[in-house]
């Protein structure tokens, strides 16, 4: 009895804590926080002026000033700078 | 998954320390990987809640990130990072109860009359919530104990290492809390509530 009551414990505490599960985007979030406070600059390099969610490439010609437009913006986000249009 | 992939996939967790301790962000996101699940189980079920739990996350692996040099690269990682995300979980439950308990007190009193509605019932009903609640209801150090044995599956003697507190004292806060949380599961009595009797099968 005190055994299967211990079993039991043991699955029903898993199964509650297995609901949840580690967000999607932590890997991301931690490696791009990891690369901001590197020492090592190089690191940073890795996710400038690398898109990761969009290809550029799949745009229309007609789309050229769109495209660029967010691509500045998304460069500016990702190396912390800021781009001022006028 | 491409060939050179699979050699990183398959490098140790030492080799990863090492690469890490060089600077390398690939070794961090190859652990991570591997030993998200353990940190964020362990952070939700001594914290019981799910955004606490992600920023403890992080925290944990940016702290491994941070401070690689003090790690040991030829022993295991896990007692790592088991050990940091107790104290960071332990850290979070006591700052919260610090702060935000009078808060909630005077929140509760304010909505005292919500407690009659069909709705607030509802909530309650949820059995997973009497979970949470039974394993929350415990003492911080009786709730970390009980994590790391039901919920990560680890010795007395791991245990005992991870928190650095003797075998003895592992022993007996895992009976006291095995103990409350079966009565108010109301497992002693060999009853189990329908909503999670449907989980087991």
């Amino acid at each position: 009895m005190h055994k299967k009551s211990d079993a039991l414990l043991g699955k029903l505490l898993k199964n509650w804590v297995n609901r949840h599960a580690p967000p999607d985007n932590g890997r991301a979030r931690l490696l791009w926080e990891a690369a901001r406070t590197s020492p090592n600059k190089v690191d940073l390099d890795l996710f400038l002026y690398r898109p990761q969610y969009k290809s550029y490439s799949s745009s229309p010609s007609s789309d050229w000033a769109q495209t660029l437009f967010t691509w500045m913006n998304e460069c500016s986000f990702q190396g912390s700078l800021k781009v001022r249009l006028i | 998954m491409s060939q050179g992939a699979a050699v990183v996939e398959a490098k140790s967790d030492s080799q990863l320390i090492f690469s890490l301790q060089a600077g390398s962000l690939d070794a961090l996101g190859i652990l991570y990987d591997r030993h998200r699940g353990l940190v964020f189980r362990t952070a939700i079920a001594i914290t019981g809640d799910s955004e606490a739990a992600a920023d403890l996350l992080q925290d944990v692996f940016l702290r491994l990130h941070r401070f690689a040099g003090h790690v040991d690269p030829l022993r295991p990682l896990e007692p790592w990072l088991y050990r940091m995300t107790t104290n960071l979980s332990y850290t979070w439950v006591k700052r919260r109860q610090r702060w935000l308990r009078p808060l909630e007190d005077v929140a509760d009193w304010l909505a005292g009359a919500r407690k009659d509605t069909p709705a607030y019932q509802a909530e309650m009903d949820d059995s997973w919530r009497q979970v949470q609640q039974a394993v929350l209801a415990l003492p911080l150090s009786h709730r970390g104990v009980v994590v790391l044995y039901y919920v990560n599956d680890l010795s007395l003697q791991e245990i005992s290492e991870i928190l650095d507190i003797p075998v003895g004292t592992v022993k007996s806060r895992l009976h006291y809390g095995r103990q409350a949380l079966k009565q108010r599961l109301g497992l002693l009595a060999g009853e189990i509530m329908p909503e999670l009797q449907i989980e087991f099968t």
